[in-house]
């Protein structure tokens, strides 16, 4: 075993013990990839334990690369484990299988055991800034902003609108509704000069100075505007901006971070935006992994949902949404894209059960393999700031 | 290695074969991750020898016929098989003590049938008792197995260990709520087990009852790839209490009263002893602190409809005080029950010599003793657990609790556990070898009490699977002309319950 797999068992050696010594798999059946696989390979205990075995030389790092690709690192293992559940950090022994996921997949990148599919994905990151969410089709610096076409957003500015990959490219009608929204309630928002994506992706996959260079670009951009408070639709991106770029630059990381579902709600509750057009709809909600298990960001988006007319909500609690997951996240439907396609296939049966035309999401990502799924099953997936935007009356 | 000869490892002829019957590369496993992960359970573990239990392959079967197909070719070539459901057992079941072939059954995790009619569900061995009742829950009923562990393991794996059910003692355990089986023998057939002929029959007297034989095997019987499962109406209420004593034999008077009460719906009652309060008091920060007064805590529980529950409640609470309890008050009752499952893993930690925190491994030592003689068996059990403390300073006293264990007879037979925390990670071959022995001595107290090495965790490793012929004793020859009759080459989970006499 090489010195760098030695050293990264003996860093992780103790936060994995507080899971080898207990061993009893409470994370098991929340664990999206674990539902849809039952290979206990791929559990967040075996990811712990691969650790343990890793310093005691019985595993390497190429015999368990392909195990740690199977995370969307939606968190619910770390909700779900009794020792975070009932103790908290209190002896520093919380158990973190969202940041060894990260770690063991650097690891990969590090000493040469990467994904091919990553590889490739994040050498077109390199290229362009922007992930290759259109696939052949490149993304490019010159287009990032095509979304924003006819709504006279400014550049720069105190506050800035961060718009990436999958809503800049792909997903632009949430992008678009997100914005009207701010404009209606008028509040002021810049974009940036030249927006990069955030890196968080990236990190994900274990390419950390691929995702260290981006997040400098942009802190760079933000700071070159004077701007104080950056505002994150994505949740994928708020997470990066609140745990990712806080690690890179410490204490001279000024800015505020404002969450995008949280904002417009704050504007609907203030009158800011009035939500007068009914919408008929029977509806219910997917809470993005990224909100509600990393953030714990629940409220903020049911109020919202309640608060537009007409619209019928059949609510799952959050708990039970710990095992929920689209299979978006953690750069898993880029390396094994028939497992996404399993967990969004189940994550929408489960909408159906409870007789609703359409699943609302808050997260781009999220909203891609849903809405495959949702097609298939004859089931409307819908983001709730385009659902918003509706009931405020914004010609899309 | 004892009476039979084994196939030194599987060979890659041997796998080309497995890749025939299962027809799936991804399904038939020789690889090292694979090995590692599945050689170990949640019981301590000497993980400085952890490369000794690994299995040679694992192989994620996802029918019946080809469970059978592996264990006949296992059984062709003597090769050592291993049946593992969810891994969660607290002896070493799942864990291979010969390598061989580990057959995982978490992909059989299907819903065959849910009968409302005859109150009866039909599930692969790999489904999870939580993900089963959040499928049943639509239909107003349960399946009412509840072990501490509930959110993690599997039906299958509750049979091969004969689980213990928190909820036993209002609906029974394992052993009671699996009406039938599909099982593949040692030998690869395939043979349906129940009670007489039918498939959901709870009762019969024709022949012998075969069925629980196969529950509580540890794996050296074979292999469950189907069961049909007892339904029950789900509880329309609960009712929980605890009440704290400043003497532990107040706290034991009220837990005989409170289970010879005769109320239907009394679905469990626990003690803890100072120990354990001292441990929780000390090491839980979410335990919610009781004041030094408290030496012991009973909880009870009840489950049903609200119409008989909410009045047996008021008399609960009356036997609670009855001999000097204190309620602790609806929110420690209804909280510290509702987390009866993840309180069951919260030790991560506990205190060395030094009284420094020490992440340490939750082991519990289990018993099933009658109730005369458990302040007795207490008394010794911490003995012997502060004498390995002392002495090796790797050991910790978690308490103990003793819970009602018979079904529908709760004043009878208890589950009684100490749990100890062991600091696995400086385990080395000495403390390792004071750990079994540590073990053995609390086994042999049981014994002399005129109880059983374990109500529901398996005496199947060393340290009490030793001990196995001495409790079963004129019973024992008869065991073991059953093991070598269903299993003549001992393929069966080998090495086990000291099973491997039945070949001397």
């Amino acid at each position: 075993m090489g010195d760098q797999e030695l050293e990264f068992a003996q860093r992780w050696r103790d936060n994995a013990y507080g899971c080898f010594s207990s061993g009893h798999k409470f994370c098991r059946e929340v664990c999206p990839v674990m539902q849809v696989t039952r290979n206990e390979n791929h559990t967040p205990t075996a990811f712990h334990a691969s650790i343990v075995a890793m310093e005691k030389g019985l595993v390497n790092v190429e015999d368990v690369a392909d195990d740690f690709v199977h995370c969307t690192q939606c968190g619910a293992c770390e909700l779900r484990c009794p020792n975070t559940l009932m103790t908290g950090d209190f002896y520093r022994h919380r158990t973190r299988t969202v940041d060894v996921v990260k770690a063991m997949r650097a690891l990969m990148v590090e000493t040469g055991n990467e994904r091919e599919a990553w590889k490739l994905w994040n050498e077109r990151l390199a290229l362009d800034h922007n992930e290759p969410v259109l696939g052949d089709t490149r993304v490019s610096q010159a287009h990032v902003a095509d979304w924003a076409i006819g709504l006279d957003i400014p550049v720069g500015g105190e506050t800035i609108l961060f718009v990436d990959c999958e809503a800049a490219f792909f997903r632009t009608s949430y992008t678009r509704a997100f914005a009207q929204l701010l404009q209606k309630a008028g509040f002021a928002f810049g974009l940036m000069r030249e927006q990069w994506c955030c890196g968080g992706p990236a990190a994900e996959m274990g390419y950390q100075d691929l995702a260290l260079k981006h997040a400098t670009h942009n802190v760079e951009d933000w700071r070159a505007v004077g701007a104080k408070r950056i505002i994150a639709p994505d949740p994928h991106d708020y997470i990066a901006f609140t745990e990712d770029y806080p690690k890179y630059f410490g204490e001279d990381y000024e800015f505020e971070i404002v969450l995008g579902v949280e904002l417009v709600n704050d504007l609907v509750k203030d009158g800011r935006i009035a939500l007068t057009h009914p919408v008929e709809r029977t509806v219910t909600y997917h809470d993005p992994c990224r909100l509600n298990k990393r953030k714990g960001v629940h409220e903020a988006p049911r109020e919202l949902i309640r608060a537009i007319p007409g619209l019928t909500f059949k609510d799952v609690d959050r708990v039970t949404q710990w095992s929920y997951c689209s299979g978006g996240g953690g750069g898993l439907p880029i390396e094994k894209p028939e497992i996404t396609r399993e967990i969004s296939r189940r994550r929408v049966a489960k909408a159906a059960e409870l007789e609703v035309d359409t699943l609302i999401s808050a997260c781009p990502w999220s909203e891609r393999p849903l809405s495959e799924a949702g097609h298939e099953a004859n089931l409307g997936v819908m983001d709730l700031f385009e659902l918003v935007a509706v009931s405020a009356g914004i010609e899309p | 290695m004892r009476g039979v000869a084994f196939k030194s490892a599987v060979d890659d002829h041997v796998l080309d074969e497995l890749r025939a019957i299962i027809g799936d590369d991804a399904r038939v496993r020789p690889d090292q991750s694979s090995r590692a992960f599945r050689s170990r359970v949640p019981a301590p573990f000497p993980v400085h020898r952890w490369a000794d239990h690994f299995p040679d392959v694992v192989i994620l079967p996802k029918t019946a016929v080809e469970v059978s197909e592996v264990v006949k070719l296992a059984n062709r070539h003597r090769i050592p098989i291993v049946p593992r459901a969810g891994g969660t057992g607290l002896s070493d079941g799942a864990v291979p003590l010969r390598g061989g072939i580990m057959i995982d059954c978490k992909l059989m995790n299907q819903i065959h049938e849910i009968d409302l009619v005859d109150r009866t569900v039909t599930v692969g061995p790999g489904i999870n008792m939580l993900k089963l009742n959040e499928e049943l829950r639509k239909y107003g009923v349960i399946y009412p197995d509840d072990p501490a562990s509930y959110p993690c393991s599997l039906v299958g794996g509750r049979i091969g260990t004969g689980g213990w059910s928190l909820l036993g003692a209002r609906y029974g355990h394992t052993r009671d709520l699996v009406i039938s089986m599909e099982v593949v023998l040692p030998t690869g057939e395939i043979v349906e087990i129940s009670e007489g002929g039918g498939r959901k029959l709870r009762k019969s007297s024709t022949g012998l009852t075969l069925k629980q034989l196969f529950t509580g095997h540890q794996g050296t019987l074979g292999i469950t790839t189907q069961a049909t499962l007892e339904l029950v109406p789900r509880p329309e209420t609960e009712f929980a209490a605890f009440f704290a004593f400043d003497d532990y034999m107040k706290a034991y008077e009220t837990v005989g009263v409170l289970t010879r009460c005769g109320l239907a719906t009394l679905a469990g009652v626990v003690l803890f002893d100072e120990w354990k309060i001292a441990y929780l008091r000390r090491d839980d920060e979410a335990y919610i602190p009781q004041p030094e007064s408290v030496k012991a805590v009973v909880a009870v529980a009840m489950y049903g409809r609200r119409l008989e529950v909410e009045p047996a409640s008021r008399e609960i609470m009356r036997l609670g005080r009855s001999r000097g309890g204190r309620y602790l008050g609806d929110e420690i009752s209804a909280g510290d029950w509702a987390s009866r499952h993840d309180r069951y893993a919260t030790p991560l930690h506990g205190r060395d010599l030094d009284g420094q925190a020490v992440i340490m491994s939750w082991h519990c030592e289990d018993a099933a003793l009658n109730y005369s003689v458990l302040p007795q068996v207490r008394e010794e059990w911490h003995a012997i657990v502060a004498r390995y403390r002392e002495r090796y300073g790797i050991f910790d006293d978690w308490g103990m609790f003793a819970y009602t264990s018979g079904p529908h007879k709760p004043w009878a037979d208890y589950l009684v556990e100490i749990d100890v925390g062991i600091w696995e990670q400086k385990l080395d071959d000495e403390t390792w070898a004071a750990w079994v022995s540590c073990k053995r001595e609390i086994a042999e107290v049981s014994l002399r009490y005129g109880g059983s090495i374990t109500a529901c965790h398996g005496a199947t490793r060393e340290g009490d699977a030793e001990l196995v012929p001495q409790e079963l004793g004129s019973a024992w020859p008869v065991v073991k002309a059953i093991k070598r009759a269903l299993d003549p080459n001992n393929v069966m989970n080998p090495g086990k319950q000291s099973l491997d006499e039945a070949y001397e």
